[in-house]
């Protein structure tokens, strides 16, 4: 196959993801939530869940519906299922954030919304992993980035089939109270599986692509990628299914996630080398800002790794999960989404807008939609406050936590108006701008 | 060929470049994409390739390529042919865009 088709939603999903992330964002600032309140209770959840759910599910979604046929050059299995998959994952997180809200004592709401919040939300990641799930089947074998996706689509599954299980003993029903230690024992694996196998690994199976495309870096070898997918399904497969054994059980769970974080540094320090080679070999010197950014973003990742061995060696990890999540959450996801949205929204635009013109007029570069330096002061405050947000949890500092997510905050509003320029062709210089035949593409939603 | 379709080639790639990859951004001539220009009483034939196989600028850049070389006086009908054999290589890139880009010297 040649060429794969733009995907009409993918605007739609980032525009929706984006808001979620501004709402977290919001709240934390807020005081709403950890560390004001316990890192597992109800209000801690909301703010957890609009951001791994509302804000990195909902926008990875976005980007793997276009950026897997591109990954394997094959058409998306089926685009129609695109949309009821966005209506899924949204009204799900809502209903599900209500029954946290009744929960923790703000809404006067039935218990039922948890499970059925959460069977919603396990609707939605269906039509997602069987819509993605059939694309990447209908391209065996499967080249290497794509099997760090179809790893982090096993992943969501099990990350969804707990959070279900969690929903059903949270409200109080008669089959959740079957498993009353449940939410001790299984809150690692959820979270494992979510942070670690659906969002982490396939952000970096797909990094892989990206950068050796945006580089121009050979990324022809088979064994590029090999050993950081290998240690990574290790670490994940001991970690889910030791996981899962320990809690049937009742014991090893420590020794089980301490393996299984051994092979996750290993699958760490194993893609790090890969994408220092991809540095070194890339062709184009001059790298683009999402590029750097993304590079910046993974050194995020590489210190919430060292950070975690050092705590663990000093025995102090437990106290300093939270800290740690915010970093991985936020410094190296948070970071790494919004670089490659920074391509994605203008790339997107471009082919939307110019696509069809192209070959009748001249059409500017995907380049001329963006002003980087614009954009880098953002960035630059992003990264600072996360990395300053991290600092305040580490030293137990809530109010300088929440002044630090106010920077955060600022540089996310800033890089949304970015977007929105971008999407407004707002910063294409006359008479490139609309030429002849070329139609202004919508806020929201691309044309296809 | 005769003198006659040389110079009709020559008018064909230089309206090639019109179209650009929207990415890198430069024109495709210049990025090598174009592998092949023939013309055959009138009919011109473009063989090109794109980036990667799966690009979603790929059937733009095709679509492109025979909106702008149908422009060219004395071209009747246009035949694009997309291949990935051999697979484009940044080595393809013409000397000025490539310092343009940033390539290091060695390479």
């Amino acid at each position: 196959m040649i060429g794969t088709s733009l995907f009409r939603w993918a605007i739609s999903y980032f525009a929706v993801a984006i808001a979620w992330l501004l709402l977290a964002e919001v709240l934390i600032v807020a005081g709403f939530g950890f560390p004001n309140h316990d890192i597992d209770g109800p209000d801690t959840l909301v703010v957890v869940h609009i951001v791994t759910i509302g804000w990195l599910s909902t926008a990875l979604c976005g980007a793997l519906f276009q950026f897997v046929p591109v990954l394997v050059a094959r058409p998306l299995y089926a685009e129609r299922w695109t949309l009821p998959a966005l209506v899924l994952l949204t009204l799900g997180l809502s209903v599900l954030l209500a029954g946290f809200l009744t929960l923790g004592g703000h809404l006067n709401g039935p218990r039922w919304l948890l499970p059925v919040g959460a069977s919603l939300l396990i609707a939605g990641f269906a039509l997602v992993v069987a819509n993605l799930g059939m694309t990447l089947w209908s391209a065996r074998p499967l080249p290497g980035p794509a099997r760090f996706v179809a790893t982090g689509l096993a992943c969501i599954c099990v990350t969804a089939s707990f959070g279900g299980l969690f929903s059903l003993v949270l409200s109080g029903t008669a089959i959740g109270a079957q498993w009353p230690d449940l939410l001790v024992s299984g809150v690692p694996i959820h979270a494992l599986a979510g942070l670690g196998g659906w969002l982490t690994f396939t952000a970096m199976g797909v990094s892989y692509r990206l950068l050796a495309m945006f580089m121009l870096a050979p990324d022809s070898d088979a064994r590029l990628g090999r050993l950081a997918w290998l240690a990574g399904i290790t670490a994940l497969a001991v970690g889910l299914v030791g996981g899962v054994l320990a809690l049937w059980r009742m014991t090893g769970l420590n020794l089980t996630l301490l393996l299984a974080a051994a092979a996750a540094l290993l699958s760490l320090a194993a893609h790090g080398r890969d994408v220092l080679g991809l540095y070194r070999a890339r062709k184009r010197r001059a790298l683009e800002l999402n590029t750097r950014m993304s590079l910046v973003a993974l050194a995020s990742f590489v210190a919430a790794a060292m950070l975690s061995a050092a705590f663990v060696a000093a025995g102090s990890f437990a106290s300093h999960v939270g800290a740690l999540a915010f970093l991985v959450a936020f410094g190296w996801l948070t970071g790494l989404v919004l670089a490659n949205l920074y391509k994605i929204v203008p790339f997107l635009t471009w082919l939307e807008t110019y696509g069809p013109v192209m070959g009748r007029v001249p059409t500017p570069r995907v380049q001329d939609l963006v002003a980087e330096r614009r954009a880098l002061k953002w960035f630059v405050l992003f990264f600072a406050g996360s990395w300053m947000a991290t600092l305040m949890l580490l030293v137990d500092a809530a109010l300088g936590f929440r002044l630090a997510v106010a920077v955060v905050t600022l540089a996310t509003l800033g890089l949304s108006e970015e977007f929105i320029r971008a999407r407004r062709l707002a910063d294409v210089a006359e008479p490139l701008r609309l030429p002849t035949g070329a139609a202004a593409p919508h806020l929201l939603v691309s044309r296809n | 060929m005769t003198i006659d379709d040389e110079d009709l080639v020559a008018r064909i790639r230089q309206a090639l470049k019109v179209v650009i990859d929207p990415e890198l951004g430069h024109n495709i001539v210049d990025l090598g994409f174009v592998y092949d220009v023939s013309i055959d009483d009138g009919a011109a034939h473009i063989t090109m390739t794109a980036t990667t196989r799966g690009c979603p600028a790929a059937s733009f850049l095709k679509e492109g390529v025979a909106n702008s070389a149908s422009l060219v006086p004395g071209v009747d009908t246009v035949d694009v042919t997309m291949t990935f054999e051999p697979p484009w290589q940044p080595s393809m890139i013409s000397p000025g865009v490539k310092s343009s880009l940033g390539f290091a010297e060695v390479n």
